[in-house]
Formats: structure tokens, sequence, C-alpha cells
């Protein structure tokens, strides 16, 4: 792990989340929108990456993991990939894998919410613990609406 | 190409194996009204609505 995350208190550390986006076999299209969108994150201050690996699934389910630093012209990724931690181990590689399908490629973020970190220290400050997060999918406001709307169709 | 080896032998912060989750882009875009179901997400996440309990 590199100094810009030991040398910050742990109190100023924003929440840190991950995704795997995963491109099915011959479903990918880079354009290079999605570096453009995540390098307008960084610059603005929104979020800090800490580590980033791509990895590929064969057909065997035999798993490969690269570094971003091994991609051919990353380009002005370039930037990000000089900051990144390397928090990520070996190990985690199969357990992010395990969401992959057979032949698909995916790349894996993990990422610091700058945005959420001074809102997390005053909630802390103020003696208050954090005993739940998540994430809502959209499938569930989706049903919760269609729901809500069937119900007061029903009702009239 | 491998890992760099900094990440061998740790121990990692996953900690168990990852399930997948629904691929959002199914449940928007086909369906019999995919423009209504983006109003329907949209119209749940605006601003000044309110729950009715």
């Amino acid at each position: 792990m590199t100094d810009t995350m030991t040398d910050r208190s742990l109190d100023e550390l924003g929440p840190v989340d991950y995704i795997v986006v995963e491109f099915p076999a011959g479903a990918s299209s880079f354009t290079g929108e999605m570096a453009k969108e995540l390098l307008a994150l960084v610059d603005s201050g929104t979020v800090r990456v800490i580590d980033a690996l791509i990895l590929t699934k064969d057909a065997d389910g035999s798993v490969e993991a690269r570094e971003l630093a091994d991609i051919d012209e990353l380009g002005p990724l370039q930037a990000v990939e000089a900051q990144l931690a390397e928090l990520l181990a070996a190990e985690d590689v199969e357990n992010l894998a395990a969401a992959m399908d057979p032949g698909s490629t995916a790349g894996v973020l993990i990422w610091e919410n700058l945005w959420a970190a001074p809102f997390a220290s005053a909630a802390r400050r103020s003696g208050g613990q954090l005993i739940a997060d998540g994430r809502i999918p959209i499938q569930g406001i989706i049903a919760s609406i269609e729901a809500d709307e069937a119900a007061t169709t029903e009702g009239d | 190409m491998p890992l760099r080896a900094a990440r061998v032998g740790r121990v990692g912060v996953i900690g168990h194996p990852v399930a997948k989750t629904a691929v959002v882009a199914k449940a928007v875009t086909p369906g019999p009204a995919p423009i209504a179901k983006t109003a329907v997400v949209a119209a749940a996440v605006t601003p000044g609505r309110r729950r009715r309990i």
C-alpha cells in the first residue's frame, strides 16, 4: 500500500467501494468514454481510485488477472495508474472472478468516496456509528413503484 | 502477465466469493415499455416525492 493511504488518518478516510464490470465475449466496445468519465470523477475530487485490475475468465473457468500498467496505450488513465495503492491481494482475484461468466472480461475498480469523507467524519465526531449500508437495485425500485401503482389502480 | 509480487501472500480484502448481481441494463432496456420503466424509476427518485405511510 502506498503512503497516500497510510499517511491519512483513518478518521479522514471516505467509504471504500468496489465494482466488477463484466464485458461478455464479443460485447466490449471501448471508445475511451469510460476512462473519460472516471477521470472526471477523479479530477473533481469526487473519488480517489485505490486499485484496478483487468480479469479474464476462460471458457474452462480459469482466471487471468492483469495490472492496469500492463495494458497497452493506457492514455489518460496513466495518471490514475500511477496513484494506485494495490489494495487487492492475489487471493481476492478468485473471489471477484466468481461473479464472472466464462469467456468474459471484467474490470475491477476500487475507489474511495472522497465526497462522503467529511460527512462520515462529522457523523463519527457526533457519536454516530455506521451500522448498515448498501445499494438499492434499480429492479427493486421498479418493482416497488409498479406494485404501488397496481395497488392504486385497484383502489380506483 | 502475472500480478505484482506485492499482491501475493497478502490477506485479501474481499473475503468471500462474489455473487453476480442482476444486470441493471436488462431491467431497464427490454420489456414492453422500456421508456415508461425509465420514467417510473426517475419519478421514484424525484425530489419531493413522499411515501404514503
